[in-house]
């Protein structure tokens, strides 16, 4: 005879592990998508600077404007664990 | 992610140096306010723009015009070498294959110098080294005898088999035109061979290769009939355009130059090159003709430029305008030099 009370916290087990898992996709395809959107930003910002150096204040931002991205991962997979 | 790949964060990376060094060209308005300037003021005036170090440097074994030519030429040479430096891969074999338009005119430069007996050191002064061949090379070409040393010297080169062929002609005739005509034809055959290679982004050089190949085929129609001259016109046209050789031909038997322009614009798809073509109907002055169609080039590569943002087209824009602004500043200073009004130098400027 099946135990409730073994099946019961199976259940919530698989429940937080699955939970643990779509935070840590939240967070992980979010860093690759700020990854590729950051390349090109990147090499531009480079490019920019390396022309003129008054560049270098504006090019930063706009490199780090898809880190945006990331954090609204990280928002989700915080909003999953807690 | 078809197209993310290191390789294209190399093409932003390139292409937004150029863009920003084309912002920093000469603007329109700066030519205005040089036509009103003295040689020694557009001296100054271009000695505290990109061009300040070679004044600097040339200003104490230069002076007056002999100063603006060699320090335009001294940056323009060293404006190549660090592009071709800083560009990547497939960017800098097409770059390559570009300026190696400044070898022909060198080695042509060269040939000339020693047919008409010139001093090493004048020749020298009036050499770009932007090209393959580089200063090292350049001064052992100037330190050979005669022209055929200097031949014997290229072996090697691309294109070597055509002087081989060329130069006894050249020199019976003491017109080296045909020579230099026959070395064009081939650096544009060879332009278009290195696009069609199936490396990447040949399709877009070419298409710049063929509005290249059209415009100056365009342009020496009008030159030619301007110097009246209506035989057999092939040998002188440049082949792999949208025209065929055969189309030119016919085009240049044609009579009157309405019926000439009317006949180019139904075969032109181009909309700012017929606009052009509809502009130049009024114009009489070879110059004048010359320097719209070159105008509706830059303009059509700009327009490309912006279509393939990162490929060999921003940078073939900013070295085209580069050579461009080159050119006026010469002209500019060349037309004071020689004390020709400023509303007369204008017409000359490609602005």
């Amino acid at each position: 005879m099946v135990d409730v009370a073994t099946t019961l916290e199976m259940v919530q087990a698989s429940q937080a592990g699955m939970s643990a898992v779509g935070a840590g996709l939240a967070v992980g395809l979010t860093g690759v998508g700020t990854g590729l959107a950051e390349m090109g930003i990147g090499a531009a910002a480079v490019g920019a600077t390396a022309e003129n150096r008054d560049m270098f204040g504006l090019a930063l931002l706009f490199t780090v404007i898809p880190e945006t991205i990331v954090i609204f991962g990280l928002v989700v997979a915080l909003l999953l664990l807690f | 992610m078809a197209g993310v790949s290191s390789g294209s964060a190399q093409y932003i990376y390139a292409c937004t140096r150029l863009r920003v060094r084309k912002s920093l060209l000469i603007p329109r308005e700066d030519y205005l306010r040089m036509l009103n300037m003295s040689l020694p003021e557009i001296t100054r005036f271009i000695g505290e723009t990109a061009y300040r170090s070679e004044i600097d440097e040339l200003g104490t074994s230069f002076s007056g015009i002999n100063l603006v030519e060699v320090a335009l030429s001294w940056n323009l040479a060293k404006e190549y070498q660090s592009i071709l430096e800083l560009v990547p891969g497939d960017l800098k074999h097409f770059t390559a294959s570009y300026l190696r338009r400044w070898d022909i005119q060198n080695v042509v430069t060269v040939l000339r110098g020693k047919m008409q007996k010139m001093q090493p050191g004048k020749i020298k002064e009036v050499l770009v080294p932007a090209g393959r061949l580089d200063r090292v090379v350049l001064d052992r070409l100037v330190a050979e005898e005669s022209p055929e040393r200097v031949a014997e010297a290229l072996k090697g080169e691309r294109f070597y088999p055509v002087i081989e062929r060329e130069l006894p002609g050249a020199l019976e005739t003491g017109s080296f035109a045909h020579l230099e005509n026959e070395l064009y034809k081939s650096y544009y055959a060879r332009l278009i061979a290195d696009a069609k290679e199936g490396v990447k982004g040949g399709d877009i050089f070419l298409k710049y290769i063929q509005l290249e190949i059209d415009i100056r085929n365009i342009q020496n129609l009008f030159r030619l009939r301007a110097g009246h001259v209506h035989e057999d016109v092939r040998e002188l046209m440049i082949g792999g355009g949208s025209f065929t050789v055969d189309e030119l031909q016919r085009l240049s038997g044609l009579e009157s130059r309405d019926e000439f322009i009317d006949a180019l614009k139904r075969q032109v798809k181009m909309v700012p090159l017929l606009n052009a073509l509809e502009e130049i109907r009024g114009k009489t002055a070879l110059h004048g003709i010359e320097v719209a169609l070159t105008r509706v080039q830059l303009d059509q590569m700009e327009r490309m430029s912006k279509r393939y943002a990162f490929s060999i087209l921003p940078i073939l824009v900013y070295l085209e305008k580069k050579k461009y602004e080159v050119a006026n500043l010469r002209a500019l200073a060349r037309g004071k030099e020689a004390g020709l009004p400023g509303e007369r130098l204008q017409g000359y400027l490609v602005m």
